[in-house]
């Protein structure tokens, strides 16, 4: 097959698989602390928002990075406030947190809102002379790499270090760990905080990185993805990146496959279906059963 | 003139009605009102640089120019049409204009059920006449193939691409057609790569993700002029191929060199319907009385090439000038609908 | 744990009091965004009122929101009951939709009843079976349903759109495509008068379909399965703790399918009345958000089928008043949204409306709608 074709569907599926690991990221520190987080969807739409917004008004695109990152962390705090403090379902906190962000950004959304251009890529001298492989991977723009980066950082902090085994802890046993003498609702609290923050960097990969604009609703269903590829990952960082790779490929696999003309042999939706056809037969089929920390869902009650 | 006994018989069995409904209910005086006209928009804003808001320029501007005042309602949901035109005629709006082919069947029912209204449906496509309903539609396919002769005619590399919003809406079809047989027509072997949004219709104009990235794929296999045509998601396609060298991008539906800035070092020009204009004559008929029923033509044609015209050869110039003659003519053939 | 079955009349005002103060509360909260936004929120909620209660059409256009929206919050809370989230109910109220006018096209000829009730069970089991895949995926390969269901969904929507879909040139039209040359619209032909659902009578200019008696029979039916019948008692104990349930002799695979195909069912009746009650055809651009909605309006609901029906209705009553809140103050329309993700707010945590209105606070069993996560 022409190389550069075969470049073009590999930067394209990274570039896709991009927010969807971020917000898997996200979800998985939410998650391994024992707080379901469904609103993923909202805090990535809400950061997009901002982040465009102060990069239209400041033309400062890192600060704009900056405000979107916050933003996802404050609206964790704000799900973490419910669904920690105050004990409330955390599926009901999610939702509000998805319906909220749709209603305030569509409210605030002012027309004529331009920014100035977006983050550009950067080749990696040297690394991205090498064949396909250096047009995939070395010549990105910073949220990719990043993304990437974050994705093994999210590894080692998980099963290597003392914080991670804190976080495993309290999201599989908080009464053992609270006799343990961790400090379950701060442990919480912290990763919820965290799992904002990576939502709110997807966030801004879409405005500030990948389009350069903001629409309303452009998440378009991208949050509610990555938590099917969490859990497709068996809320492991490395397994929801597989995840999110996978979902990239199939969907620039099915760009490409229109663009052979195969849209006049069989009907294109059929094409379309595929990214999703693949998930759910790779689920069944080869991840087999999922099981997501013990105490995900229950709020904590210090006795 | 059969054309002509339907458009009398349809016109009379319009004013029956219109009597009919009058004579019981004492309907306000129409003169101590002001000429009314209301725009509701399919779901979406009236804000969406795209064909939503070339309606509501040419409802403003229909309104001013007959003296009248100009409201809107945006559709929060495709369940609401009906009830949202209701809104408008229930209070005895003089014209409604209804944006967007989904809108088509709720405005036929409108148009029965208040006949003393008249309705102007923007890309409806009229199967039956109905004395008070005119659709406002256009040859997409026309500034399309115009589209394709330019893209043809500037491509360096022989590849050209199209990001398009759904099949499910015909005229992204007619776009999508008109601009692969222009190209066609110009440069036989040239390669087009295009590809519609998978998705459903709820995210198939709002995914502008989805055309930069698909943009950015075609760009990477060599295409240098890219078709962007699909509301926000096309869009999405214009900006991504403006922020790499050397490339052209085509938009669609108004000039977009007006609605999309951040496009400005790639856009040579828009394959247009001209909403606005075609609005504006409709209302001015309403005024005056001829409302026209069935299908009413607007333009569609190409948008001035703004900075980029001094690199458009003087020949391409003149080859679009013949084909767009040719096209309205009829001796230049789309193949669209036919 | 223990299961106990509450008393219709306990569980409706535990249904009723803090949801009335929340939504009033959260009533007021918007009114002071829009203050500090320059909006008069007066003329807003006026504006709202008149648009769901005004007048006999506005009522009628709260009632004909509020019928797909109980169908779809239905099926949430009894996805919930059973221990399952079900976020598939948009893709299931496409495939209710689509199969419902498939069968309202094609069976014309029927006598008027039989073909009504067909066309009404067809969009039943198509989402029915849509519904159990993900029901059987999650009890034979342990496929989490929450993924299954999203992934679902996309899958009906494109499906959905495919059967109606035009085709550029040279392609095939999809097979259930209006064959009618002069509609360039792509949806199916119009459903024969006999497979209609009836109008029952009419309220203004709208006219209310039998949807609203298969509404008031599915809150009986829901709540009767749920808290009455044995199938009820496994659900509950299923979705209260799979292990129990194993242990006490459940089959957790079957009651995992069966409560996935009824929700998927449920939520496909709202495509199918939509369909049969007020559309007379399916076009791909049909209804978007409603499976969506379901999810607040049965967690608004707390999940019980009557207080299911009473948030369908408020919300029925928010989507009918939007437009003419629109025109009288010109508000965004979003302005609703964040009104409605403040009243699942209050709800979902009772101690701020107890602490804002200084209320004694009461022992009160919380929903375990979380539960849906667990394994099983």
């Amino acid at each position: 097959m022409d190389p550069v074709i075969i470049a073009a569907v590999l930067s394209s599926a990274l570039r896709q698989s991009t927010p969807i690991s971020l917000g898997a990221l996200s979800g998985l520190f939410c998650e391994r602390s024992g707080v379901i987080n469904i609103g993923i969807e909202g805090m990535m739409l809400m950061a997009a928002f901002t982040g465009f917004v102060a990069s239209a008004v400041t033309g400062n695109i890192f600060l704009a990075i900056l405000v979107a990152v916050l933003t996802g962390m404050l609206m964790a705090l704000f799900h973490g406030w419910l669904s920690i403090q105050f004990k409330v379902d955390q599926i009901i906190s999610g939702t509000v947190i998805n319906i909220l962000a749709v209603g305030l950004t569509g409210y605030f959304y002012t027309r004529n809102l331009t920014t100035q251009g977006k983050l550009e890529p950067i080749a990696l001298p040297g690394l991205s002379q090498i064949p396909i492989i250096g047009r995939v991977l070395f010549d990105n723009p910073p949220i990719t790499y990043l993304a990437l980066v974050l994705v093994f950082v999210a590894h080692f902090v998980l099963f290597h270090t003392r914080w991670g085994l804190r976080l495993r802890a309290v999201g599989e046993h908080p009464r053992a760990a609270d006799t343990l003498g961790i400090n379950v609702i701060w442990m919480r609290y912290a990763n919820v905080v965290i799992g904002g923050a990576l939502a709110g960097l997807a966030g801004a990969f879409l405005t500030l990185e990948a389009v350069g604009s903001f629409e309303r609703g452009m998440t378009n269903g991208r949050g509610f993805i990555s938590l099917a590829v969490m859990i497709f990952g068996k809320w492991t960082p490395l397994g929801a990146w597989a995840g999110a790779l996978l979902f990239g490929f199939t969907n620039a696999l099915q760009t490409q496959l229109q663009f052979s003309g195969l849209g006049s042999v069989i009907p294109h939706q059929f094409v379309g279906m595929l990214p999703y056809l693949l998930t759910i037969i790779v689920l069944a089929g080869f991840v087999g059963r999922a099981r997501p920390p013990a105490a995900v869902g229950q709020p904590y009650t210090k006795e | 003139m059969s054309k002509f006994t339907i458009k009398l018989l349809s016109g009379l069995a319009a004013a029956a009605l219109i009597l009919a409904a009058c004579a019981p209910a004492a309907t306000p005086a129409p003169t101590a009102v002001p000429f009314r006209v209301g725009v509701v928009t399919d779901v979406g804003e009236v804000d969406d640089k795209s064909f939503n808001q070339s309606a509501w320029e040419g409802a403003q501007q229909g309104a001013a120019a007959v003296g009248g005042t100009a409201e809107y309602i945006e559709t929060k949901d495709a369940k609401d049409y009906g009830a949202n035109i209701a809104e408008f005629a229930d209070k005895g709006y003089d014209v409604i204009i209804t944006v967007g082919f989904a809108l088509g069947q709720a405005t036929t029912e409108a148009a029965k059920k208040y006949p003393n209204v008249k309705f102007i449906g923007v890309d409806q496509f009229q199967g039956e006449s109905v004395a008070n309903l005119s659709g406002l539609i256009f040859h997409e396919d026309h500034s399309g193939y115009l589209a394709g002769v330019l893209a043809a005619k500037m491509t360096k590399t022989g590849t050209i691409a199209a990001v398009l919003g759904t099949d499910l809406v015909p005229p992204v079809v007619a776009f999508k057609e008109g601009y692969e047989a222009g190209a066609k027509a110009t440069k036989p072997d040239i390669k087009i790569i295009s590809t519609y949004h998978p998705g459903g219709l709820d995210v198939a104009f709002t995914d502008p993700e989805w055309g930069a990235t698909t943009a950015a794929q075609a760009v990477d296999q060599g295409a240098d002029v890219v078709f962007g045509a699909g509301g926000k998601t096309g869009n999405g396609a214009l900006i991504e191929v403006a922020s790499r060298d050397g490339l052209l991008c085509i938009g669609v539906d108004s000039d977009q060199w007006e609605t999309v800035p951040e496009a400005h070092s790639c856009l040579i020009s828009s394959a247009m319907k001209l909403i606005t204009p075609g609005v504006v004559d409709l209302i001015k008929l309403a005024k005056d009385g001829q409302f026209p029923a069935g299908n009413y033509f607007g333009d569609a044609a190409l948008a001035p090439f703004h900075d980029f015209d001094s690199q458009v050869p003087a020949d391409v110039k003149t080859l679009i000038e013949d084909t767009a003659k040719g096209l309205k003519d009829g001796t230049i053939k789309t193949g669209y609908g036919e | 744990m223990q299961i106990k079955s509450p008393t219709f009349l306990r569980s409706l005002t535990q249904t009723l009091v803090l949801p009335l103060l929340s939504v009033v509360t959260a009533v007021l909260v918007g009114s002071l965004f829009m203050l500090l936004n320059g909006y008069n929120p007066l003329a807003a909620y006026a504006g709202m009122l008149d648009g769901a209660f005004g007048s006999p059409t506005s009522v009628a256009r709260t009632l004909l929101s509020a019928i797909p929206l109980l169908f779809s919050g239905l099926s949430v809370a009894f996805a919930f009951k059973g221990g399952l989230f079900n976020i598939g109910g948009e893709g299931q109220l496409f495939l209710g939709a689509v199969a419902s006018a498939w069968v309202g096209v094609a069976f014309a000829g029927l006598p008027g009843v039989i073909h009504m009730t067909l066309a009404v069970l067809a969009g039943f089991i198509a989402g029915a079976l849509w519904g159990g895949i993900s029901g059987a995926l999650k009890a034979y390969t342990g496929a989490h349903e929450v993924i299954t269901t999203i992934m679902l969904n996309n899958l009906a929507i494109i499906l959905a759109g495919w059967l109606v879909s035009q085709g550029g040139e040279g392609q095939t039209p999809g097979p259930l495509r209006d064959p009618d040359p002069l509609n360039i619209v792509p949806r199916t032909a119009q459903v024969a008068e006999s497979a209609r659902l009836p109008v029952l009578f009419k309220l203004g200019s709208e006219s209310i379909n039998f949807g609203l008696i298969l509404a008031i029979l599915a809150i009986l039916i829901i709540w009767w399965l749920v808290w009455r019948s044995t199938f009820g008692f496994e659900l509950r104990m299923v979705g209260l703790n799979p292990s129990a349930g194993k242990y006490a002799g459940v089959n957790v695979k079957r009651t995992t399918i069966t409560t996935m195909a009824i929700a998927g069912g449920l939520a496909a009746l709202a495509g199918a009345i939509e369909t049969l009650g007020r559309n007379y055809y399916f076009a791909p651009n049909f209804n978007t958000g409603y499976g969506f909605d379901g999810i607040a309006v049965a967690l608004l609901g707390k999940s019980h089928p009557l207080g299911v029906g009473l948030s369908a209705v408020l919300f029925g009553a928010m989507d009918a008043g939007t437009t003419r809140m629109q025109l009288a103050a010109r508000v965004p329309s979003e302005i609703i949204q964040i009104v409605q993700a403040l009243v699942l707010v209050f709800i979902a945590a009772p101690e701020i409306i107890r602490f804002i209105y200084r209320m004694r606070l009461e022992k009160e069993e919380r929903a375990a709608l979380s539960a849906g996560w667990g394994q099983r």
